[in-house]
């Protein structure tokens, strides 16, 4: 019998040592205290345009995500208020000692908003249909790792163990990207191959169940989509009531942002979908001023325009302007030489603030607080320049290269946006006074990606949003490989250096497990950034959003939809 | 008269084809396409392909117009790639209500613009003319983008009118079609008031030209009434000129609702238009040039029939 408690006490330390090696996420959160929210009563949104389909894995425009975010619901969801992964239809998950490995249990009793069961089998089938090759919503790209799929299985009907191709430090996080969908509803079109099209504009809105905090009660082409409570949804109030509060959500289609200001002043409108833009600021402050509306100041937005020159060797044919259009010298020139602070006045009219890399403070995790400040200095602009030999050679004002031709280039930006086009313009007026000539071309935001994927360009001032604050999460961005490695995209083998440098602190970032270590290595990657400035930044806007004084219980995020992220805790006053 | 109508309708029929063919060819050529638009910068260029092949966006231009104009030719004018469904079930719904918005504008302007054209046209002096006058290039001036800002401006100011879209979310106690008709007033409004500026100075103009004519100057100096004259000899041949002007009015109402559309939120073609345009959508931006040219063969239509019915010269 004295052999009897060795052995428990073994067992115990083998369970303690397991439960040591697996990494338990978070318990279940539930909202904070509700006894003073009022439930019922329904709201009027606007977004710009309409969504393109029902169906989050055919589309990814802002107002089909929004849909998705009001209808479906994922396993895991990013807090966007706090950044952290949070449980939602997985109860809780362990992750393997190898890191590769994440078991999921999902919460028990979900159903979809048709009284059918939320199971395992939902979420194999929902990887399935976000890697289908004849979908085409872009979702399946961003479910990848290094290229490469995570392997789904159902371990019973309430557990999932979700493979990942390689140790992967955001884990979790990544499955923010995908809304669960229901296998009874869309198998037939994904073994059909006609998945991008099922939940389209013109489905029944019956067949359209789901798992989120509100169904698709009607559309009206060009007007509006009116969403119902849907009385099936699984997340639970703190004192136990169901969520969501509201009855009812409905988004008004309005694609231009003066009517949608009024109409919100006029008290016709609850909430906008995207920030306000800067010239409307004054109008919204003193309706805010008045009384009838909140205005809502989110802080320093997570991107910044950003310029950026093809530095793919060979890309640009006339190999003396190569020469210097492709050097580091030119670029840490431009940021010494445009006035950050006048970008913020006529670009941001005040609201903003300046920005030397690629993370604006408002990303407290990753932003690395020793970026150098690069300081407003033409003269010392111009002593760089010199250095790669564009000076003023014939007394003109303006500098020239070696071969006499003017230090010129051409700025490709986005039509229709005015932060860009006029931070383009600033940038030209300031570059026009140390000597280089920038002729600015806006275009179609197409024809402006069309012109960097292809590589025919020699500059852009454009805003490619980051689609996630953890740098595991933009990876393509990072490494040279990447499609998004705006600089020079799809690299074989990295084309300098310091790119294989980062290459390396990407990868060890990634895999990494330990946060401190995540954080020096990400800093590491910004120092060489710093040095290199494959992309300049000059300064980002802080993010206001105007909403209706009678919204109660809002968690507002500086990601878009800014309110609506947490759409079942908003309530209304009565 | 037969004959007339039929080359006119063949005219029609060839307008419609060539401006859906030069919008396709157009939208084709410009730089960018949709699959880069709607994949984002995240897309792996492998999934942009695929979504190329799969909309035959890959394909050389000469074949895909190719294919495009055979499938037209059965009445399928290819598969919106913004909304994934066919153009031909879009159009018609968002036709109906640039329809309904132009006809408002069009009953509008011609019963205010008229008849102050004949009032302003008939007199030469004196200040109601003068003031009718004045109006009408104040309201010309002004941009229909600018006219539905400011009854935008005034419907939130006043909250007497919904400032925009086409029906409530809830039908209002008054019933549907009183709902469609507050909703109507401001972008009605917006196009016509421009309009019947035009059609005032056009009517006056005409009228004045008419008004020295001599069989007008005869009846006078024989002692006819003034106003007698001016309604009964002189309005018919003074209608001409604006009856002929008709069918530029009707598609020009098209393009002028582009912004008002926009501004006021109303659901038509001009938006529909706007937002193909913007994603690249060549397939949807061919068939609301198609339907805006039909609006135009229309509208000419309807005016050369009603021009050779008053005028039989110019059925030749």
């Amino acid at each position: 019998m004295t052999g009897h408690p060795r052995k428990v006490a073994a067992f115990i330390v083998t369970l303690a040592t397991i439960a040591a090696a697996c990494r338990s996420g978070p318990r279940p959160e539930t909202p904070a205290s509700t006894s003073a929210v009022q439930r019922g009563g329904e709201i009027v949104a606007s977004v710009r345009s309409e969504p393109r389909s029902f169906n989050r894995l055919a589309a990814r425009d802002s107002t089909t995500v929004l849909v998705s975010t009001l209808t479906q619901a994922k396993l895991v969801r990013v807090n966007q208020a706090t950044q952290e992964a949070e449980p939602w239809l997985a109860d809780s998950w362990t992750t393997s000692p190898d890191g590769r490995v994440v078991t999921l249990k999902l919460r028990p009793g979900v159903v979809f908003s048709d009284g059918h069961p939320f199971t395992a089998d939902d979420v194999v089938f929902t990887f399935d249909a976000a890697y289908d090759e004849q979908t085409h919503g872009g979702v399946g790209d961003s479910l990848r790792v290094n290229g490469q799929k995570l392997k789904v299985a159902a371990i019973d009907p309430q557990t999932v163990a979700i493979t990942f191709p390689q140790p992967f430090a955001a884990g979790v996080q990544l499955l923010d990207n995908l809304p669960m969908l229901p296998r009874h509803k869309l198998e037939a079109a994904l073994k059909g191959g006609t998945l991008g099209s099922a939940w389209s504009l013109s489905t029944p809105l019956s067949e359209v169940v789901a798992l989120g905090p509100f169904v698709v009660a009607r559309y009206d082409p060009g007007q509006r989509v009116v969403f119902d409570r849907n009385p099936h949804y699984f997340r639970k109030a703190a004192d136990g009531s169901a969520l969501p509060y509201l009855d009812r959500i409905t988004v008004d289609i309005i694609p231009d942002q003066n009517a949608e200001m009024l109409r919100l002043e006029a008290g016709q409108l609850d909430v906008m979908t995207s920030e306000i833009a800067p010239e409307a600021y004054a109008l919204l402050k003193r309706a805010a001023d008045a009384g009838r509306v909140k205005l809502l100041d989110l802080g320093v937005g997570y991107n910044a325009n950003a310029l950026w020159f093809n530095l793919k060797p060979g890309a640009i044919p006339d190999r003396d302007r190569a020469r210097w259009l492709q050097r580091d010298e030119l670029r840490r020139a431009i940021s010494m030489g445009v006035n950050r602070q006048e970008i913020i006045d006529t670009v941001f009219l005040g609201a903003g603030v300046a920005v030397y890399g690629p993370e604006t403070p408002s990303n407290k995790q990753w932003y690395w607080a020793g970026e150098p400040k690069t300081p407003y200095d033409p003269a010392g602009a111009k002593q760089l320049l010199a250095s790669i030999g564009l000076v003023d050679r014939n007394s003109d004002g303006m500098l020239e290269d070696a071969d006499n031709k003017p230090a010129r280039f051409t700025l490709l930006t986005q039509k229709g946006r005015p932060d860009l086009e006029r931070g383009a313009n600033v940038i030209r007026d300031n570059l026009q006074k140390i000597g280089v000539i920038v002729d600015v071309a806006a275009l179609d935001s197409g024809a402006v990606i069309e012109g960097f994927l292809s590589a025919k360009y020699e500059a852009v001032y454009f805003n490619p949003d980051k689609t996630a604050l953890d740098p595991a999460l933009n990876q393509d961005f990072w490494v040279s490989s990447g499609s998004a490695h705006m600089w020079n995209m799809n690299q074989k083998t990295p084309a300098t250096e310091w790119e294989r440098r980062i290459d390396e602190l990407m990868a060890r970032q990634t895999a990494a497990s330990d946060p401190r270590e995540r954080k020096v290595r990400y800093d590491e990657v910004q120092k060489i950034f710093a040095e290199h400035l494959p992309i300049l930044y000059f300064a980002a806007p802080r993010i206001y959003v105007g909403v209706s004084s009678r919204l109660t219980n809002l968690t507002p995020a500086i990601s878009k939809p800014q309110l609506l992220w947490s759409a079942d805790t908003i309530a209304v006053a009565r | 008269m037969v004959k007339y109508i039929a080359r006119r309708l063949a005219f029609a029929a060839f307008l419609v084809i060539a401006v859906a063919s030069v919008s396709l060819v157009l939208a084709r050529l410009a730089p960018g396409d949709f699959a880069t638009g709607a994949l984002g910068l995240d897309a792996r260029p492998a999934t942009i392909e695929q979504m190329r092949a799969r909309y035959g966006l890959n394909k050389s231009i000469g074949a895909q117009y190719r294919d495009w104009v055979v499938a037209a030719a059965h009445l399928d004018f290819g598969r919106s790639l913004l909304y994934d469904r066919p153009v031909r079930d879009l159009i018609p719904e968002r036709a109906a209500n640039t329809a309904i918005l132009a006809v408002a504008a069009l009953a509008v302007a011609t019963l205010v613009g008229l008849p102050l054209g004949i009032v302003s046209g008939t007199r030469r002096g004196g200040f109601v003319p003068g003031l009718i006058r004045s109006t009408s290039l104040v309201l010309l001036s002004t941009p229909p983008l600018l006219m539905s800002l400011f009854f935008v401006f005034l419907a939130a100011r006043t909250g007497w009118l919904p400032i925009a879209g086409m029906r409530s979310a809830v039908t209002p106690a008054g019933g549907a079609t009183l709902d469609l008709l507050t909703h109507l007033i401001v972008p009605a409004a917006a196009i016509a008031l421009p309009l019947a500026a035009m059609l005032e100075r056009l009517q006056a103009q005409a009228m004045t030209d008419v008004i020295g004519e001599p069989f007008v100057r005869a009846a006078l100096a024989r002692g006819v009434p003034r106003s007698r004259v001016v309604w009964r000899d002189a309005l018919k041949p003074a209608l001409r000129p604006v009856a002929s002007m008709y069918g530029l009015i009707v598609g020009s109402l098209l393009s002028g609702s582009f912004a008002v559309e926009v501004i006021t939120a109303w659901p038509g073609l001009g938006r529909l238009m706007l937002e193909a345009l913007r994603a690249r959508d060549v397939y949807l931006v061919a068939g609301c040039a198609g339907a805006g040219a039909m609006f135009l063969a229309f509208g000419t239509l309807v005016s050369d029939l009603a021009l050779g019915l008053v005028e039989p010269r110019a059925r030749e």
